[in-house]
């Protein structure tokens, strides 16, 4: 008898044993199946989220008055936009920043209405990151305008406008916001500098810091100093409660993860580890007579590491369909704004079928080897 | 074919030694059939297990076959056991979720062949059980149990059976049918070592070994 087919008629005989083994594992890998689905989510909503809260680093040339940019929002001095190749050459995995959009912000003034003109330019993203822009892409001859604008200038998606003597098309369907950005142009770097007078110019540079650290942790102080180091010229303009949310979103999916899988994997361990011990004491008169029979300890080994095998394929089998149903029943309700991308994760269920049999074969390990070392002779006296 | 050197296995019970087999020398050749007689805890069941490379003595040497049985590696010892001795215990000791071909074939030293599944069908139907080869069992009755207990040990045509109280469940019936079966191996050439409280074995025995608390007291 193949020791499979050995393995699968004791399973058959030992429901119950076996049966709990199945849940505890199953129940294991859909928990990891789902938490990483679920955390694939998360970090997803939190990108989409964040992105929508804005950058929350504002580099502004340090000759700038506070009190003026507060009040209007923007700088009245500019900088060279050379300024913005010279800093996104440093972006590296090492720094605390990412994500750089030079930009050029003027008010200005369009058939009698005040609006804001912002230039931008395209993302800098640290390399290898592969990290999609921050902010929307404005194509060439294009530009983005507010729900305000469009309302008073009677435009819509795909109209021509005029913006002093450049004619552009409108890109976006103008939604009303309740921010500035109502009464915003949005338009490439290089249109609103030629618009402007102001060719070669920005006013600020926008981005995100990546510390992760609360406003108790000081990340001011941090990023002041790093980017100081690269550009002296610019005072860093630092919006705690975005950075703070983004902080505080990611520290606690991170928290979540560091005590959800550990915790996930060492109760799965526990459990197939004692159901194993169980499943070698109630079997010590089989193994006596296994050995008297004269199989070797491998063949005894294999029974009980075989079954462990045979029981976390299926138990990941189950745990993955079961996981991922979860995530995609009850994930779209979780994170509403990136629901469409709630998908099933094939790389990640092979993994798991991969892993979990494995998983299950270290936790049974000892007491397979209980069961070798165990003495035939103790059993077989035991009459 | 077997011989017993100064013998001697000793365990620690509560903390307190405990002699189960005091200096026991004794040879047994090829073809005999030997009861071993003695009250209970005389060490007949250690003497048994010591015979067949299944429990090491504390002292003393075990040859079978001219071959130091302890002093062999613990595989290879295995493939001896498996090829050459066959094992029959009072409590069947059978796996309980295999039906009774599957019991007798767990004998067989790898994947079962077919002669080897033939040479099972026909012990079950020499032993009277072919009619139950598909039960497990737990559905037999205790006599059926030892047969099927025999015929596994007689799978791989052994040279010896080591057999330990095989009809101390049984009522005198099956006890004697168990008895002849282990004689018919005998007559046909094999050597059988029987632990026995009854006298079933009696007619059949050429020879009788006397153990009281460890020691040989009468061949």
């Amino acid at each position: 008898m193949t020791v499979w087919a050995h393995i699968l008629r004791e399973v058959g005989f030992r429901k119950l044993n076996a049966l709990f083994s199945l849940l505890g594992l199953t129940l294991a890998v859909t928990i990891v199946a789902a938490s990483q689905l679920l955390a694939e989510a998360d970090e997803r909503e939190t990108r989409r989220v964040t992105r929508d809260m804005g950058f929350n680093l504002r580099l502004i040339p340090a000759k700038t008055d506070l009190g003026q940019f507060y009040r209007d929002g923007f700088s009245r001095h500019a900088m060279e936009a050379a300024t913005l190749d010279r800093l996104a050459t440093q972006l590296t995995n090492n720094v605390s920043f990412n994500h750089l959009v030079g930009s050029l912000r003027r008010d200005y003034t369009i058939n009698g209405q005040d609006i804001l003109l912002v230039g931008l330019s395209e993302t800098y993203v640290a390399p290898g990151q592969g990290k999609k822009p921050m902010g929307f892409e404005i194509k060439e001859g294009t530009i983005h305008i507010g729900s305000e604008i469009a309302r008073w200038q009677e435009l819509k998606k795909g109209d021509a406008m005029h913006v002093g003597v450049r004619r552009f098309t409108v890109a976006n369907d103008p939604i009303e916001t309740g921010t500035p950005d109502d009464i915003t142009i949005f338009a490439r770097l290089e249109d609103a500098q030629s618009i402007l007078g102001l060719t070669g110019k920005i006013n600020e540079i926008e981005a995100i810091d990546c510390l992760c650290l609360t406003a108790d942790e000081d990340p001011l102080a941090i990023l002041r100093r790093e980017i100081g180091g690269i550009l002296p010229e610019v005072q860093v303009v630092h919006q705690r409660i975005l950075a703070d949310a983004r902080a505080k979103q990611r520290q606690t999916r991170e928290k979540v993860n560091a005590v959800v899988l550990p915790s996930v994997l060492v109760a799965g361990a526990v459990w197939v580890a004692l159901l194993a011990v169980l499943n070698v004491r109630d079997r010590r008169q089989e193994i006596g007579i296994l050995r008297a029979l004269g199989k070797g300890g491998g063949r005894i080994a294999g029974l009980f590491l075989g079954k462990a095998v045979l029981l976390g394929f299926v138990a990941a089998a189950l745990g993955v369909a079961l996981g991922t149903w979860v995530v995609l029943e009850f994930g779209p309700s979780l994170f509403p704004v990136t629901k469409k991308a709630i998908h099933a994760n094939w790389a990640l269920a092979a993994q798991l079928i991969v892993a979990t049999p494995v998983f299950a074969a270290l936790a049974s390990f000892i007491p397979a080897m209980l069961a070798v070392s165990h003495d035939p002779a103790e059993t077989l006296r035991e009459d | 074919m077997i011989r017993c050197d100064e013998v001697t296995k000793t365990f620690r019970k509560n903390g307190a030694e405990v002699v189960s087999l005091d200096r026991f020398t004794a040879e047994i050749d090829e073809g005999e059939f030997v009861a071993v007689r003695g009250p209970s805890g005389s060490g007949k069941t250690t003497l048994l297990l010591t015979l067949g490379g299944m429990q090491r003595p504390s002292a003393g040497a075990v040859q079978f076959g001219g071959r130091d049985l302890y002093a062999l590696p613990p595989a290879e010892r295995a493939r001896l056991r498996s090829g050459e001795i066959g094992f029959v215990f009072q409590m069947f000791h059978l796996v309980p979720y295999l039906d009774l071909l599957g019991n007798v074939l767990l004998a067989a030293p790898g994947r079962p062949s077919d002669a080897e599944r033939e040479r099972a069908a026909g012990l079950l139907d020499d032993l009277g059980l072919a009619k139950r080869a598909t039960h497990r069992p737990a559905e037999l009755s205790a006599g059926e149990r030892q047969r099927l207990a025999v015929a596994r040990a007689l799978l791989n045509r052994p040279r010896l059976i080591l057999a330990d109280e095989p009809t101390g469940n049984l009522d005198p019936e099956n006890a004697a049918e168990v008895i002849r079966h282990l004689a018919e191996f005998h007559q046909n050439g094999g050597t059988v070592v029987l632990v026995t409280h009854g006298s079933a074995a009696d007619e059949y025995a050429g020879r009788m070994l006397r153990l009281d608390r460890g020691r040989l007291v009468g061949d």
